[in-house]
């Protein structure tokens, strides 16, 4: 029952003068009727009215203390201390090195909250140090003015803290709203929008978590409960979030760990398992047993080329790759090529079982297939110069030896001029019938070194 | 809903109910479908004026559009007329009962490129940028460019970076309206290739009352990436209700019969650049699949 106590409060402080006044608007509240002599000592009243008391305490201590306010008009003094006005309120618990700050907020009007967080974390930011600026600002006042701004500043500010995923900060942030004081009380401010700038702000803080995927916790709704009531539009808000949030997350089928590996070693081979898709891949020289099948049935006339960079993405970081591809096997030279029943005596390999389709059971889709030549090959470097390729291609040859006879060539593009690259070459593409032959022309003219490094690939791998 | 249903009756049908033809001319012109549901129009920022424009100005009258209009149009109406002694869409009748799957969009030659538009956050003051060309063998749809997050500098637009790409509505002749019926199937297949970044699946459908106009059904696109292409099947029972970007609470399945539009959006939030190749677009029955939706759709007592 903030609100209540703030005006009580406000009554006090008038009461200082005009006492009979007080009297009269408590008297509007029928609370007078208690006992007045309930309470004869002001000092157990000071313990008594408390922040920390429930308001039904206070409610039910309120009329002794306007009878003993008006009974013992020397207690003034005493009195005075906590029926503060919100200047001296911000005295009292303020940190020493705040105060002068405080000062200075007075005679500036304008973009108080911000500075609080830039004088605060002028040395560093951290955590504790948001959480401190939080303390300050909560403590400073008691009713908390300039909440909501405070708010808006510190969700600006949380991701330059490095807090923005923290649920426990989100949480306090929100404990910033005064409590029970934006709770409508009946049916007409329930049907109508109360106190609607606050219930925006707590709509967007609870956005930003959303926006940085972070799920609600049951101390958050109970905040909620407190500050904005059952039914309000944080209120809502918080339960879409806690809908959907469960049921999207763990749709994605192929997961990222949340911390991403730092050793780019680890990294690679997260991201080569990831793409290869083959369980039989090796770790060391990524190449899956099928894809060592095919390149020794690579024809050794035609050439096979080393293509890349591709972007991969793994959440928020880039990595590139590379392939070691063939052409499309042109349709004549395609030999289909019979199971051999006895390269496994346990399990069929070739299964020929008549399932009573009926007329309409081809489930196959009507689109010519994609012949883009088979992949022998993945790997990925820190950096994509021809020579650390080399280096990955004759590794290739150790357990491949068909390499040897077959000439590779190199067919990169520089880093991230890639998509330009691509774009200028759209025109160049787009009509070609035979795209692979003419592939290479316009790269020369992108990349200079690459053409001499080609050739001469092309002549090294001749000689072997 | 019953003006749209008119509308999108052949004429030829029209025509035979009616036998006053002064009463049917009359009756024709509020019977158009607006033109600004018609065709995409720009984006439109809210609060931003209206174009004010007589409407002679945003029409185009020249001869040689006319004419071309005349060639299209009416080849159009001709293929509507003839596809109806055929069968059911332009299809034999036993085709069209027995079967399980269709393409719906495939990427052959540069004529294919022409059914979809792409938009970024360009549009509304954002740096993002998206291209889309053929790919290697011009028979694949190479969608590419750069994602920035950086929002337009309008003191009021908070987040910012998306690129989309998205088709046009199939139009019949006389630039009516027409819709994919998938009412037979019930789940979206597609082959792509992308590059580890997830998308989103938008699928927008006839809707008649105005404040549904930016209603999509929208579903989540995760690529695996690397070279090798990947078959994606998403159930039409998992794609969820959004207004303007918003989930909706009052949740409810798709209804095939009349879809508009598919897109591709990107937003997640990674700077840089962004690549994935479509090989085509399709729908398939499956059978295993029997759920119907897969949201909770029952009302709750009390309701809220």
């Amino acid at each position: 029952m903030r609100p209540r106590e703030a005006s009580f409060e406000g009554d006090f402080a008038l009461s200082r003068d005009h006492t009979d006044l007080l009297c009269a608007v408590l008297s509007d509240g029928n609370l007078l009727e208690g006992s007045a002599d309930r309470m004869k000592c002001s000092r157990c009243l000071l313990q008594l009215v408390r922040p920390g008391r429930t308001a039904a305490q206070r409610c039910a201590l309120l009329p002794s203390t306007t009878q003993l306010i008006v009974q013992h008009n020397e207690q003034q003094q005493v009195l005075r201390y906590f029926r503060c006005s919100p200047a001296s309120a911000k005295r009292g618990p303020v940190p020493a090195q705040f105060v002068n700050e405080d000062e200075q907020k007075g005679t500036k009007s304008l973009a108080t909250q911000e500075d609080l967080f830039e004088q605060v974390a002028k040395e560093y930011k951290t955590k504790a140090t948001f959480n401190k600026v939080i303390n300050v600002f909560t403590k400073r006042d008691i009713r908390r003015r300039g909440h909501v701004e405070f708010i808006y500043a510190a969700l600006k500010k949380m991701s330059e803290f490095g807090v923005e995923r923290d649920l426990s900060v989100y949480n306090k942030l929100l404990d910033v709203f005064p409590k029970e004081v934006f709770v409508p009380r009946n049916f007409i401010q329930r049907m109508f929008n109360h106190y609607p700038r606050q219930q925006e702000c707590g709509v967007e803080l609870l956005e930003q978590m959303e926006n940085y995927g972070i799920m609600p916790n049951i101390e958050t709704k109970v905040l909620l409960v407190q500050i904005f009531g059952e039914k309000s539009h944080p209120m809502r808000k918080y339960q879409r979030i806690m809908y959907w949030f469960p049921k999207f997350k763990h749709i994605n089928p192929f997961p990222i760990p949340q911390p991403l590996p730092e050793d780019p070693v680890d990294l690679a081979h997260l991201s080569l398992t990831r793409i290869a898709n083959d369980l039989d891949a090796k770790i060391t020289i990524y190449q899956s047993p099928s894809q060592m099948e095919l390149l020794a049935k690579h024809n050794p006339n035609k050439p096979v080329f080393v293509e890349g960079p591709f972007p991969l993405w793994l959440r928020k970081t880039c990595v590139y790759y590379y392939v070691l591809r063939a052409d499309p096997i042109p349709l004549e030279e395609k030999v289909e090529e019979p199971y051999d029943p006895e390269q496994c005596f346990d399990y069929p390999l070739q299964l020929d079982l008549d399932l009573d389709r009926d007329l309409g059971d081809d489930e196959s889709f009507d689109v010519d297939d994609l012949d883009e030549g088979p992949v022998f090959a993945m790997c990925m470097t820190s950096q994509g110069d021809q020579s650390t390729l080399n280096q990955w291609i004759s590794g290739l040859q150790q357990n491949n030896p068909i390499l040897g006879q077959v000439p590779t060539l190199f067919r990169l593009d520089t880093g991230t001029q890639e998509l330009q690259g691509a774009a200028d070459r759209e025109s160049g593409y787009r009509h070609q019938p035979h795209p692979e032959s003419q592939r290479e022309e316009p790269q020369p003219a992108e990349d200079p070194e690459a053409v001499v490094e080609e050739e001469s690939r092309r002549s090294h791998g001749m000689k072997q | 809903m019953s003006l749209p249903k008119i509308s999108c009756v052949p004429a030829s049908r029209l025509l035979s109910s009616i036998h006053d033809l002064r009463w049917l001319l009359r009756s024709v012109t509020p019977l158009s479908v607006p033109r600004r549901a018609l065709v995409q129009s720009e984006y439109r920022r809210p609060g931003q004026p209206r174009e004010d424009k007589p409407q002679w100005q945003m029409f185009k009258f020249d001869f040689s559009k006319g004419l071309e209009g005349i060639k299209k149009h009416f080849k159009l109406l001709r293929h509507e007329f003839s596809g109806r002694f055929v069968g059911p869409e332009g299809k034999p009748i036993i085709e069209h009962m027995l079967e399980q799957n269709r393409v719906i969009w495939e990427f052959r030659g540069p004529d294919s490129l022409q059914e979809w538009t792409l938009s970024s956050d360009r549009e509304i003051g954002g740096q993002s940028e998206i291209y889309l060309k053929l790919g290697r063998n011009s028979d694949t749809c190479f969608l590419y460019g750069t994602l920035q997050n950086a929002p337009p500098r309008d003191g009021e637009t908070r987040y910012s970076g998306y690129c989309t790409m998205r088709s046009k509505q199939p139009l019949a002749s006389f630039d009516r309206k027409m819709h994919y019926d998938w009412s037979s199937f019930n789940t979206l297949h597609l082959r792509i290739r992308g590059d580890g970044r997830p998308w989103m699946i938008n699928v927008a459908t006839e809707t008649y009352f105005a404040h549904q106009k930016y209603d999509l059904y929208s579903y989540f696109l995760y690529t695996r990436g690397g070279p090798y292409w990947e078959d994606v099947k998403i159930p039409f029972s998992k794609f969820f209700l959004s207004n303007r970007g918003r989930i909706q609470d009052d949740q409810h399945p798709l209804w095939l019969d009349k879809i508009n539009t598919i897109g591709f959006t990107l937003g997640d939030k990674a700077e840089g650049p962004f690549q994935l190749e479509i090989d085509f677009i399709g729908v398939c029955k499956d059978y295993a699949h029997t759920e119907e939706f897969a949201y909770e759709a029952y009302k709750r007592n009390p309701e809220v």
